[in-house]
């Protein structure tokens, strides 16, 4: 499928197995900051920028990065769209402070400007609703953010469609990202390692009883998870999407430090020809 | 309109501008083709291309570290049949001079790459990467004056092209290195390629990249890169472009006063692709502000201090 949008200076060029390749016109801007809020999960934020380029041209899967006035780090570091509000141009980042970025981040007050570069990514998700389909979210750390985009993505397209958001977390009080999801008519599933919430263990533990053959997953967050996701899935006959993300040094596809190896022996660049992968593609 | 003569001169090589992009650090100039469009660039120094595809080396391939970063990369491209068939008719678009960057295991892959080049008009000049530290035996050619002479001089047989020798700062003297490659035809010189180093995680108690080595680039090796110009543009005629740590107008402005003809952005691109096009705007300006009516003037203009 060819489509090419030049009026709404967005493009697709085609889909396969359910993965979209969807670039957004990439645009570096200065973007005014409307909010940066605390969540109730130790250092973490949510910080709202107005950009109506962002706003119109971010799908779920998609990032940005972020230039922040850090000294001696140079890079810039990519951050997930976690919300978009076309209405309002404006989107939002979830996340935890981290390092120079992320504490510079969350000193930033309303009305300053935030130096961005996006949208990001090449493949991302395909949220396309077939009839009958169970989509289940798995996510944990900062994978939470895209995968909540992504239900409430699905959702608002398709109103009955059957969408489970599975969260991991080591405990209780790192758990986020999830208030929207429940008035979005998503069902949340909690898993904690130490049991403080939710199910006691791991998240393949809370996706395992629901794989079945009109499964879809997707899912984001720490290697070892994904990785556990993606052959859980795979062993079901189940597919299986993986936003892979690794350290990305430019987030356009010129500097190839980002690279994951591939199951044809390819090292693929997770930011241009990723992030999201049919898991099967991937040599983990 | 600005009245500077901006236009300068690597060897029958005439760029519009003394601006453009690092080997290794701007892929295939497709990639940022909404940010960047090309006819503004002096000319596009695009990534080595080697005589078979390659791999790569595995990740980690970079990391950062204070002012700069490490990269071990491993020479990962498609070869000379994969650029001659993808790479090359999306740049020949464009009304924009390329330099393709060429490394080699001996004198007859260089030769060979650059022979494939001339014949099928694929490029306006060719770099050759003397000194990629990331892959074995790569960096043997430009450590050795004798050595990279040969190189230079095996490439210098097959094709009219202009030749650059690109430089690495791994040596006792680079001015020895530099004669070296201009005796043996070279018709200009680049440097500095990155500077080998390596970082290790304590907590882990291992090394950050998989490959152990890496190169050194960024802000932290611009004092070095400018050293190195300064040095050779004393010790060689043939024109040279400067490289190393760029991360505005300014420092592409000391590049041409220690003697280069024509800078490079590099690892500056990864923190913004647009970098070249302000490093160009920055150079005019300053022309402009200072008086100078030609931007050679600047070049080998430092005094002493
Ligand atoms: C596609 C993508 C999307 C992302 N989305 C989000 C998001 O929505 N929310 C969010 O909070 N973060 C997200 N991240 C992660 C975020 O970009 C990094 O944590 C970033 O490095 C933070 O920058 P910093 O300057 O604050 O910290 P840095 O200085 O970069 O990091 C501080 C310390 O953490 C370590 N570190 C950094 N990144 C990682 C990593 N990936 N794994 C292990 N150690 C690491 C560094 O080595 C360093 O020691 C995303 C990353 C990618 C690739
Ligand atoms: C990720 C990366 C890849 C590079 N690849 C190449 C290459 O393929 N060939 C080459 O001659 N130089 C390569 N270089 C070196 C740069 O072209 C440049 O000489 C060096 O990085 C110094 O400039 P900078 O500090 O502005 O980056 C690479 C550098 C980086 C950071
Ligand atoms: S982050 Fe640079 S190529 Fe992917």
């Amino acid at each position: 499928m060819i489509n090419f949008l030049h009026g709404m200076q967005t493009y697709e060029l085609f889909r396969f197995v359910g993965i979209r390749i969807y670039f957004g016109v990439i645009k570096k801007e200065a973007a005014q900051v409307v909010s940066v809020t605390p969540l109730s999960a130790p250092r973490h934020f949510v910080l709202t920028m107005k950009s109506a380029h962002l706003a119109s041209h971010s799908r779920p899967g998609h990032f940005i990065a972020v230039a922040a006035d850090t000294g001696s780090a140079i890079l810039r570091k990519p951050f997930s769209v976690y919300t978009v509000n076309p209405d309002a141009g404006e989107i939002s980042i979830l996340f935890s402070v981290y390092g120079p970025t992320t504490t510079a981040m969350s000193r930033m007050l309303p009305g300053d400007s935030i130096d961005v570069l996006g949208p990001l990514g090449g493949r991302i998700f395909d949220p396309e609703p077939i009839k009958g389909i169970h989509h289940i979210l798995v996510g944990g750390g900062y994978g939470v953010p895209p995968l909540n985009y992504l239900a409430k993505t699905i959702r608002a397209s398709a109103p009955d469609a059957m969408v489970t958001v599975i969260i991991g977390a080591r405990t209780a009080n790192l758990l986020v990202g999830d208030d929207d999801l429940l008035d979005a008519g998503v069902e949340v599933i909690y898993c904690t390692d130490d049991g403080s919430a939710g199910v006691h263990g791991r998240v393949t533990d809370a996706l395992l009883p629901l794989l079945k053959s009109d499964s879809r997953v997707y899912t984001c967050g720490p290697t070892p998870m994904m990785k556990a996701v993606g052959e859980l899935s795979e062993a079901h006959g189940v597919d299986c999407q993986v936003s892979l993300e690794t350290f990305m040094p430019c987030g356009v596809g010129i500097c190839v430090g980002c690279v994951v190896k591939m199951r044809d022996g390819v090292f693929s660049r997770t930011c241009t020809d990723g992030p999201v992968y049919p898991g099967c593609e991937v040599a983990w | 309109m600005s009245t500077v003569n901006m236009t300068v001169q690597i060897g029958s090589l005439k760029m519009r501008n003394p601006v453009t992009t690092g080997s290794g650090t701007f892929g295939f100039g497709s990639e940022t083709k909404d940010l960047v469009p090309l006819d503004r660039l002096g000319a596009v120094t695009v990534k080595a291309t080697t005589r078979e595809r390659r791999l790569g080396n595995p990740p980690q391939r970079i990391v950062e570290t204070a002012s700069g970063i490490l990269n071990a990369i491993g020479l990962q491209n498609g070869g000379i049949d994969d650029y001659l068939a993808n790479k090359a008719p999306y740049l020949r678009g464009f009304d924009c001079p390329i330099i393709v960057n060429v490394p080699g295991e001996n004198p007859n892959d260089f030769a060979y790459v650059v022979e494939r080049l001339t014949a099928a008009g694929a490029a306006d000049a060719v770099e050759l990467n003397l000194s990629c530290p990331n892959v074995s035996h790569g960096l043997d050619y430009a450590t050795d004056p004798q050595l990279a002479a040969s190189v230079v001089a095996a490439v210098r047989k097959v094709t009219s092209m202009p030749v650059i020798a690109k430089l690495s700062p791994n040596v006792t003297d680079i001015r020895v290195i530099a004669k070296a490659c201009e005796d043996a035809g070279a018709d200009a010189l680049s440097m500095i390629n990155t500077v080998v180093g390596t970082a290790i995680d304590p907590r882990k108690r291992k090394f950050r990249l998989a490959n152990i080595t890496g190169g050194l680039s960024g802000p932290a090796v611009k004092p070095i890169a400018l050293l190195a110009v300064w040095r050779c543009y004393n010790t060689v005629k043939i024109p040279i472009i400067g490289m190393g740590g760029i991360a505005c107008p300014l420092d592409a402005i000391e590049f041409m006063l220690a003697g280069a003809t024509a800078v490079a952005c590099g690892t500056g691109n990864f923190v913004d692709p647009t970098l070249s096009l302000e490093v160009i705007d920055g150079i005019e300006k300053y022309c402009v502000e200072n008086g100078f009516a030609d931007v050679n003037a600047l070049i080998g203009a430092v005094t002493a201090a």
